[in-house]
């Protein structure tokens, strides 16, 4: 147990530390071609590029981060990243939370129908289902435009399109560049856009020097035409149509091709060190809290961590997890740049130690009153007690949902995709926004997920009748 | 040797215990007697502080057990036996019965071991010493758990309905080893609702009723003259089963 502590934390330590050349940290979302994506299992694209040349200029190094879309300018106000780019419009309410740069892009909201559908302009809109990018330009602008209207907001525009594929929405309003590369042969692009806008990079409110540099290269790069060369570039790059693929070919596409099955492990490998990490903090945890209440209720010592054991459980059992980990994330580590596989690891294990401390609860009270009363009238003490009498008869109730404590939190590391976290959700995520595709992505990373849990239900299968063998 | 003064005990505005007056000299063996929610079962319990008394005294060598700094040494020589004998489930028979004087360097572990052996072989339970307690009877098992409380050479033990757990063929054996006990010399408060068990060897018996003591004599003056009304009711009812 010591020697598995130590190799965990010096394991975070080496990730988490290191600092040779100063940082520029870019945010952004790596799903959204040809400005952001993936290749080669690298996040490529226009805005890379530029932030590239705005690195090189300020003699910094680039590190590139992956959140939701709707994170970013949260990301860059609390100063965890120091630029934001992806595609980022203009608008009021986005200048003031941070500073923009000057304009890089130009792109055309437009919309998206199936054909034969009667929708021919905005004004069609009225009445009827838009599916658009979560926190995108297209819902802002439709949300406070369009009054009669049923927005669909989906986490990723890819969602959006699947959704008008599927005729769940009569129409899809995104952006035109990556539009023309996701319309099917069943789809239309209407003519007349719904707005024109033009992308900008966002900053810290306040940070004028690094406003000021980026301002510079930008301008330097589209006065010598290399923002449309970049274009060029990465518009003829990924091609990969979905139409009248085998299921083979698809296969590849998600699995094979460019390393994709590197996200697949990396998640993998993400997921079971955040669920072993946390698993440990939370066993601490839990045994601190439900000891430490169990200490009080029998001798009235320990009153004050009691109390907050109780208050810590209550809080944690009566929250979403979610937001507990999006808490920890942009509330308590808010200015420190902290490894955040260690921020998932901390987050989980607090969410887990909560249960953790009611499994041990319960497992003392499944132990007859008799057993104390027992340890009692020998002379033994608290600690005699506890230790040699209930504890050890509670075990055998406290391992096996130990053992299911740890299957959920496996399944719950996904929500660490929330915050960035390359898990295996996540992992099939970032794969689907390159092919296109979720089919394989997702049914791959069930698979997974439930061989994992098959697993751990086995070892606690056989761990209970061990412990049922081990009394008869 | 143990003195009771007074002594009350109320769970929340329930009085279980109102005013208890009882002195205990070595040797004695008295049986309590009662109907159901008399409260005899929270006096054994309140002797070893298993509960905590209310109002009163319980002087036990001059001092009252109550204020002492070493409870766990007045348990220790207050032993006390359980209806549902409350072996420890997890360890076998052998260690349930050295656990006590081994855990606090009472004993060494050799001696205790010698010990529990001799005791086992008494009462003829040697074969069944490394088993564990859902292997053996009920009978078996009120017999270790007797022997486990003498395991510490308590001065006085309790006895909470020994016998009121058990298969009537198997009453006997536990009775005969209280018998043994008895006649070797031990102090002991036997609470029970088996008459017989009473009868057959305590020197004196107490009647309790509501909290209070009703009625105390010999137990020829219980049984065969008893003075109180609920007394004789309570003796009519039992005997009429």
């Amino acid at each position: 147990m010591k020697k598995l502590w130590l190799l965990l934390f010096s394991l975070l330590l080496l990730t988490g530390c290191g600092r040779e050349k100063e940082k520029l940290i870019l945010v952004t979302e790596a799903g959204f071609a040809p400005y952001e994506y993936y290749s080669n299992g690298e996040i490529v694209g226009v805005d890379i590029d530029i932030a590239k040349e705005i690195a090189k200029s300020l003699n910094k190094e680039l590190v590139i981060k992956d959140v939701a879309f709707d994170s970013i300018i949260s990301e860059v106000k609390t100063g965890k990243s120091d630029l934001g780019a992806a595609g980022i419009s203009f608008t009021e309410e986005r200048q003031r939370e941070v500073d923009f740069t000057i304009d890089y892009a130009e792109s055309k909201q437009v919309i998206i129908i199936n054909k034969g559908t009667n929708i021919s302009g905005s004004d069609d809109l009225k009445y009827k289902k838009v599916a658009v990018q979560l926190g995108s330009v297209a819902d802002d602008y439709l949300s406070n435009n369009f009054i009669n209207i049923e927005i669909v907001r989906e986490k990723k525009f890819l969602a959006a399109i699947q959704d008008l594929k599927d005729h769940k929405v009569d129409a899809v309003v995104m952006d035109e560049l990556p539009a023309t590369k996701l319309v099917t042969s069943e789809m239309l692009i209407l003519e007349e856009p719904l707005l024109t806008d033009s992308y900008g990079m966002v900053v810290r409110k306040g940070n004028t020097e690094l406003l000021e540099e980026c301002n510079k290269v930008i301008l330097r790069l589209k006065q010598t035409g290399k923002i449309d060369e970049y274009l060029l570039k990465h518009l003829g790059v990924n091609e990969t149509k979905e139409e009248k693929r085998t299921l083979k070919e698809r296969f590849y596409d998600s699995v094979i091709y460019d390393g994709r099955y590197k996200f697949i492990l990396e998640g993998l490998r993400n997921t079971l060190i955040i669920a072993l990490g946390a698993v440990l903090i939370g066993i601490l945890l839990g045994m601190i809290a439900s000891i430490s209440n169990n200490i009080y209720l029998n001798t009235g010592k320990f009153k004050l961590l009691s109390m907050i054991s109780k208050a810590y459980v209550t809080a944690i059992r009566g929250t979403p997890s979610t937001l507990q980990l999006m808490i920890i994330y942009y509330v308590i580590f808010k200015q420190t740049s902290i490894n955040i596989v260690l921020v998932g690891i901390i987050a989980f294990g607090i969410n887990s130690g909560a249960y953790v401390a009611e499994i041990i609860r319960a497992g003392i009270n499944s132990i007859d009153r008799g057993q104390w009363e027992a340890g009692y009238a020998l002379g033994l003490n608290y600690p005699q007690v506890i230790g040699k009498i209930i504890l050890p008869q509670s075990i055998k109730n406290i391992l096996p949902a130990l053992g299911n404590e740890f299957i959920t939190l496996v399944k719950e590391t996904s929500i660490g995709a929330y915050i960035g976290i390359v898990e295996l959700t996540k992992a099939s995520d970032i794969i689907a926004s390159r092919t296109y595709d979720y089919f394989f992505p997702l049914i791959l990373i069930a698979i997974i997920y439930l061989i994992i849990t098959l697993l751990l239900s086995k070892f606690i299968n056989l761990m209970e009748v061990r412990l049922n063998n081990a009394r008869n | 040797m143990l003195e009771i003064k007074k002594l009350e005990k109320s769970f929340g505005e329930k009085r279980v215990l109102k005013g208890i007056n009882l002195t205990i000299n070595k040797g004695d063996i008295i049986g309590i007697i009662g109907p159901s929610g008399c409260g005899k079962s929270t006096l054994l319990r309140c002797i070893n502080l298993l509960e905590k008394p209310t109002g009163g005294k319980i002087i036990f060598d001059g001092k009252d057990i109550q204020n002492s700094k070493h409870i766990l040494d007045v348990r220790r020589r207050i032993g006390m036996v359980f209806q549902q004998f409350n072996l420890f489930n997890h360890m076998t028979v052998l260690d349930n019965i050295i656990l006590a004087p081994t855990i606090n360097k009472f004993m060494t572990r050799e001696d205790a071991v010698r010990k529990a052996n001799t005791l086992l072989k008494k009462v003829d339970l040697l074969d069944i010493k490394d088993s564990y307690p859902n292997q053996i009877s009920g009978g078996q098992k009120q017999r270790v758990a007797i022997i486990r409380t003498l395991m510490m050479n308590p001065e006085i033990i309790l006895f909470d309905e020994p016998t009121s757990a058990l298969d009537p063929e198997m009453i006997g054996e536990v009775t005969n080893l209280m018998k043994k006990l008895a006649d070797d010399g031990m102090t002991m408060l036997i609470v029970s609702h088996e008459l017989n068990l009473i009868k057959n060897f305590c020197t004196r018996v107490i009647y309790i009723d509501d909290g209070k003591i009703v009625e105390e004599g010999t137990n020829k003056e219980i049984f065969n003259k008893p003075k109180d009304k609920r007394l004789k009711n309570f003796l009519l009812k039992i005997n009429n089963k």
